[in-house]
């Protein structure tokens, strides 16, 4: 038999059920836009009889099952590596757009100061005794040359460029690993105390989501709820409560460009992180580095160590107006590395143009152009390189817009990708206000349907208290 | 599919930054009218932008060295006719005073005026065209002939490119052709003879220098010859230029440039777009249903 002392308690519990549904709802309303956020929903259980069975049995209202996070597994596996690959592919796509110095219409750029040159050479092949334009011929040499030195330079900038974004972002993957390291060991704590982990379990997904997008590491659960994070190759960046550090020194071999290290977990470190190990945004911008940025440097050496070098074997063999012979018409370095940057005109020659060596045999006549002829010549004949000076700029430019091209492709098609799942998350685990003002009502009401239980209960308490007595 | 607010609005920026950045895009083309300005926006015709602009550069120059070669192998020419034209008046007095019929005074005259016309020559062929001597070879800085007739130059002949790798001479050889060097006459030498034969009287020496006279007088027509060769050489040169450069600006604009029409359509299709995106995006915010629970 039901006992209304009884039902009253336990409607009053009722109350605190839907009081939290509606606490629930009001939370998931508050946090809408809360990036990261999962929703949370109440699981209502009807409470059994108890003590009594049979056709009499009455159950005894409703608690409060748990509150659950709405989240799709599936998804969630797969968000990780879509972020990954987005900011892999994002991070060197624009490093490669940023570098403008291969424009092919970039005024003062390589094709268009090596075609000045040329033009100046063959101007003067038709007059080669006129001073003013020998002096012509050193101003585009000293614009070629200087071209060399600006387009080695903006190349050498974006190279450091990337080398400030890495160290930024490791300041950021340093500081998110042990946070979640951090994480894991608090919702462990506060799971066994009993408490309610759902902020932090979203805050956790979200630091394994940045480490993914910026380093490529693959989040995996071990058995005792933790979240662990692997770099590409297997390196663990986070080991349960504690996190690798990662840092990077200045690389002699490539230029003094940065390398990556990593101080393990254990302490052990800090010990070199071979490239392959690192994905994600960090990934690429490496890629871009000592990818397409750093060939195009390298066919820029190339070209200036080359052309340089034919020229000067050539002009070396000529003779200038007053004879002599055996000067170089450009200084460069002994190997093409850094040729690009140190060729400049031999500032010998270039304080004199009778010195500019336009003749081939002596006396060295005045009208004598075949030297001027024989460098000109150089313009169509093969480097050693393999390519002739024209062909060599359009391998450099036509290589890093493939380069570019493709990363920029890549990259459009990755983010589709993370949009889409992304999508399909926020479709699982987002709130929808339509649907919380729904149960927001839903519990509303039946917040005021048990009020009207424990009204209809009261006056039937008094009801029962009034018997016996009589008024008057 | 559940659409939750997140997917609403992050949608709603995604795509409107998307149509946004569409719209800008095609307002940069139709307004740089470039299609092309970072090598990765088409590899492939950025790459072939470098080799048409190098060789529209390069077919424009040696259009140039060619119109001032072949200025210089005009006036050659003009100076081997007025050789021509001063070598037949030299012949022509020659033959008339060989005769025996003529005074040692009147011999005399035709003396003088040969060495008139001797000089002549010298001036002639110490024509200069934008401050080059052409007659001198490579020695283009100083007289080639000296007052004496004596032949101060060198024996190059010049050339110059009339087509990429492709050489051809632009000036003759004025030690053959008034000097006789290599097996022809010495035209100044020989009327140098003749002028002293008549001033001393000596009509049979006169006479016996005629022939070679003649024959100075076809060396400078086989060298007229010449430079009327490499004149058409080069006019040929030029018009060949013009037609490679007109092919190549075509391709060249073709690959960097703008169709105005189509990007104007690309603009006009962007714009569209965008005022759709940004129609749809208003009205869908507008349904909620906190607007309706009251």
């Amino acid at each position: 038999m039901a006992d209304l002392f009884a039902l009253l308690v336990q409607s009053g519990n009722s109350l605190g059920a839907h009081s939290a549904a509606l606490a629930t709802a009001g939370n998931n309303i508050a946090n809408a836009n809360t990036p990261g956020y999962t929703r949370q929903t109440v699981e209502l259980v009807a409470n059994p009889a108890s003590g009594v069975t049979g056709p009499l049995a009455v159950g005894r209202g409703v608690s409060i099952g748990v509150i659950t996070q709405a989240r799709d597994a599936f998804v969630e596996r797969q968000v990780p590596q879509t972020l990954a690959a987005g900011g892999r592919s994002q991070a060197e796509s624009d490093a490669l757009q940023a570098m403008s110095a291969l424009d092919p219409a970039l005024p003062g750029g390589l094709s268009s100061t090596v075609s000045q040159f040329y033009t100046s050479l063959r101007t003067l092949s038709q007059n080669p005794g006129d001073v003013g334009l020998r002096q012509n011929v050193l101003s585009t040499s000293a614009n070629l040359a200087q071209s060399f030195n600006q387009t080695a330079a903006t190349i050498e900038d974006t190279r450091n460029g990337i080398d400030s974004k890495i160290q930024g972002d490791l300041n950021v993957i340093n500081s998110t690993a042990r946070n979640l390291a951090d994480l894991n060991g608090r919702i462990q704590q506060t799971s066994a105390a009993g408490g309610d982990v759902n902020d932090l379990l979203d805050a956790r997904r979200t630091a394994a989501d940045t480490l993914a997008r910026l380093t490529g590491s693959t989040p995996y659960t071990n058995e005792a709820g933790d979240t662990l994070m692997a770099l590409p190759g297997g390196l663990a960046l986070v080991t349960g409560n504690s996190a690798s550090q990662l840092s990077a020194l200045p690389d002699a071999t490539n230029g003094s460009h940065l390398r990556l290290l990593v101080t393990k977990a254990d302490g052990s470190g800090p010990s070199a992180l071979p490239t392959a190990f690192m994905g994600g945004e960090v990934g690429g911008l490496l890629d871009a580095r000592d990818g397409a940025l750093k060939t195009a440097a390298n066919a820029v050496d190339g070209l200036a160590f080359d052309l340089g070098t034919s020229l000067n074997t050539l002009h070396a063999a000529g003779y200038a107006m007053d004879g002599t012979t055996g000067r170089a018409l450009f200084t460069l370095p002994t190997t093409s590395a850094g040729a690009a940057s140190q060729i400049a005109v031999n500032p010998i020659v270039a304080a004199d143009p009778k010195l500019l060596a336009a003749a081939t045999t002596l006396p060295a006549a005045s009208g004598d152009n075949r030297n001027i002829l024989a460098m000109i010549a150089t313009e169509a004949q093969t480097l050693a390189g393999g390519n002739d000076p024209v062909a060599t700029l359009q391998k450099i430019t036509g290589d890093f817009g493939t380069s570019s091209a493709t990363a920029t492709a890549t990259a459009a098609h990755d983010s589709a990708m993370v949009t889409h799942l992304t999508d399909l998350r926020n479709s699982s685990a987002g709130v929808s206000i339509d649907e919380e003002m729904i149960n927001l009502t839903k519990a509303q009401t039946a917040y005021q349907a048990v009020s009207k239980v424990i009204t209809t209960a009261n006056s039937m308490l008094m009801t029962l208290m009034s018997i016996g007595t009589t008024t008057g | 599919m559940r659409v939750t607010n997140a997917l609403i609005y992050e949608g709603a920026q995604a795509q409107v930054a998307a149509a946004r950045d569409r719209a800008f895009q095609a307002q940069q083309k139709v307004t740089d009218g470039v299609r092309v300005v970072h090598p990765g926006d088409d590899p492939a015709a950025a790459s072939m932008m470098v080799t048409h602009q190098m060789a529209i550069d390069r077919l424009a120059t040696i259009d140039k060295t060619v119109s001032s070669a072949s200025d210089e192998l005009q006036t050659a020419d003009g100076a081997l006719q007025s050789v021509s034209t001063l070598l037949a008046r030299a012949r022509d007095l020659s033959v008339q005073l060989g005769n025996d019929t003529y005074s040692a005074s009147e011999r005399a005259n035709g003396a003088a005026e040969i060495r008139g016309i001797s000089a002549q020559i010298v001036q002639v062929m110490n024509t200069q065209i934008g401050g080059r001597y052409i007659f001198g070879g490579n020695v283009d800085r100083t007289p080639p002939f000296d007052v004496s007739g004596n032949y101060q130059g060198d024996t190059a002949t010049r050339q110059v490119e009339v087509a990429p790798g492709l050489l051809q001479n632009s000036s003759v050889r004025a030690d053959q052709i008034i000097k006789g060097v290599g097996g022809g006459v010495d035209i100044l030498g020989n009327l140098g003879a003749i002028a002293n034969a008549l001033a001393s009287n000596d009509g049979a020496t006169a006479r016996g220098a005629l022939d070679t006279l003649q024959s100075g007088v076809d060396q400078v027509a086989a060298g007229l010859a010449q430079t009327g060769t490499l004149m058409d050489g080069m006019a040929n040169a030029q018009s060949v230029s013009a037609a490679a450069t007109d092919a190549v600006k075509k391709a060249l604009s073709a690959e960097s440039e703008v169709d105005i029409f189509d990007a104007s359509s690309q603009l006009a299709a962007a714009q569209q777009g965008l005022e759709a995106t940004l129609t749809v995006t208003a009205k869908s915010f507008q349904y909620s249903l906190l607007d309706f629970l009251k």
